[in-house]
């Protein structure tokens, strides 16, 4: 049985035609099921173990990128086989997994091709695209072996399944995919001098350390985000949780 | 209309989206090792992929595959590798598997053991090398000392 969790956006009207064509190829494949909307006071995590107790043995994300990172940070230890459906724009994620967005992407589901994606955890929660530490003076030690620091405020990018592109200057055009298999998190570093007008940094060249196990550690409160949450941290850890979700891909995905 | 700019990497989608047609190198296997200019790192450091050093490493690095540390790069300690290209400075060991390029700008102080070296014009080293079969040699001249003294010992 499969059962579809909307995204809030999608009762905006310039979706109504795309939500309908999509509805029109899941019948027609037969594997249309119960549809329920999220908004933004809704826990997933129950609502999808009540599902799962019912019989649910899909659970299909319809949305965008941030759609699919509340979903699965909450849901990723529910044992069910997890779908997407991009809609609209901000789908990032979809490309990685070789998921077309709109209609195409029912036919992407009814084929069924299943692979195991690697999940970071921080701090008890688990993130599935991307995780970013603002600039701030704190200290890294990666794999408990080496710890890195910089004169200058570090900001961190750790990449799951969210691509993250770095630029030295506008002219730098070069562009690092992230393989959410390899049994590896990216953390992206660069150091960051504020500017002295007009407030923002000025950011210097990234540094790319490939790790499992990641603690940040600082004497102030530096701020956090994963999956899109905000939260002030004064350590952090880090770490990898290997092919955690059981995922719908397609033929195309990058790994 | 007038908003504060902010940190916001994101920001930078706006211009990652113009390009994102143009140019994606797309690592298959691994994502480089980078230990980016003005970043020290302290501590054994070890990497199943390529690692390119531009900044300053104090402590032993270790890979599988290349090494390349950039004109400008520091690193304070022994060294280990398929493969490497030097173009900073290194003050420790190095035990090189394959080939070692050493440019115009480099400095090695230590000692070298290599299967295949390259020396530019203008690179500066300090300390022993022991190149190709020579090494292999040593290697199996110690291990066979070594047989000899326990045999002796069983005796």
């Amino acid at each position: 049985m499969y059962v579809y969790l909307y995204d809030n956006f999608l009762s905006n009207k310039k979706f109504d035609a795309i939500v309908k064509s999509m509805e029109v190829r899941l019948t027609d494949y037969g594997i249309a099921g119960k549809i329920l909307r999220l908004n933004n006071f809704i826990d997933v995590k129950p609502i999808i173990e009540d599902e799962i107790r019912r019989g649910a043995t899909t659970i299909v994300i319809v949305g965008n990128d941030r759609t699919f990172g509340n979903v699965l940070s909450r849901s990723a230890t529910c044992k069910v086989t997890f779908g997407f459906l991009p809609v609209g724009t901000e789908n990032t994620i979809a490309d990685v997994l070789g998921i077309p967005a709109n209609v195409e992407s029912c036919d992407v589901l009814s084929r069924r091709l299943r692979e195991r994606l690697d999940v970071g955890w921080v701090n008890n929660r688990y993130f599935v695209s991307q995780l970013h530490v603002y600039p701030s003076k704190i200290e890294i030690e990666y794999d408990e072996k080496f710890r890195v620091g910089s004169v200058n405020e570090l900001e961190i990018v750790v990449c799951n399944l969210q691509p993250f592109f770095w630029q030295t200057d506008k002219k730098d055009r070069n562009q690092v995919m992230v393989n959410p298999k390899d049994g590896k998190l990216e953390a992206f570093l660069r150091p960051a001098k504020k500017k002295k007008w007009f407030g923002g940094y000025n950011y210097e060249q990234a540094s790319v350390f490939p790790f499992e196990e990641m603690i940040i550690r600082s004497k102030d409160a530096f701020s956090v985000e994963a999956d899109g949450k905000k939260t002030k941290e004064k350590k952090i850890k880090i770490k990898l949780a290997p092919s955690r979700i059981d995922m719908v891909v397609g033929r195309g995905r990058k790994f | 209309m007038f908003q504060k700019p902010s940190s916001d990497i994101a920001l930078e989608k706006n211009l990652e989206k113009e390009h994102s047609s143009t140019n994606t190198s797309n690592s298959d296997d691994n994502v480089d090792t980078v230990v980016g200019p003005s970043v020290n790192v302290e501590g054994d450091f070890s990497s199943a992929g390529n690692i390119v050093v531009k900044g300053s490493v104090s402590g032993n690095v270790s890979t599988s595959k290349h090494l390349l540390v950039e004109e400008g790069a520091k690193i304070m300690a022994n060294v280990q590798s398929g493969s490497a290209t030097i173009s900073g400075m290194v003050k420790g060991n190095m035990k090189i598997k394959d080939t070692l390029i050493l440019t115009s700008s480099a400095k090695v102080l230590g000692d070298i053991k290599v299967k295949i070296l390259q020396v530019d014009a203008g690179a500066i080293m300090q300390g022993k090398i022991m190149m190709g079969a020579s090494s292999e040699l040593s290697e199996k001249a110690v291990s066979g000392r070594a047989t000899l003294k326990k045999r002796e010992k069983t005796d």
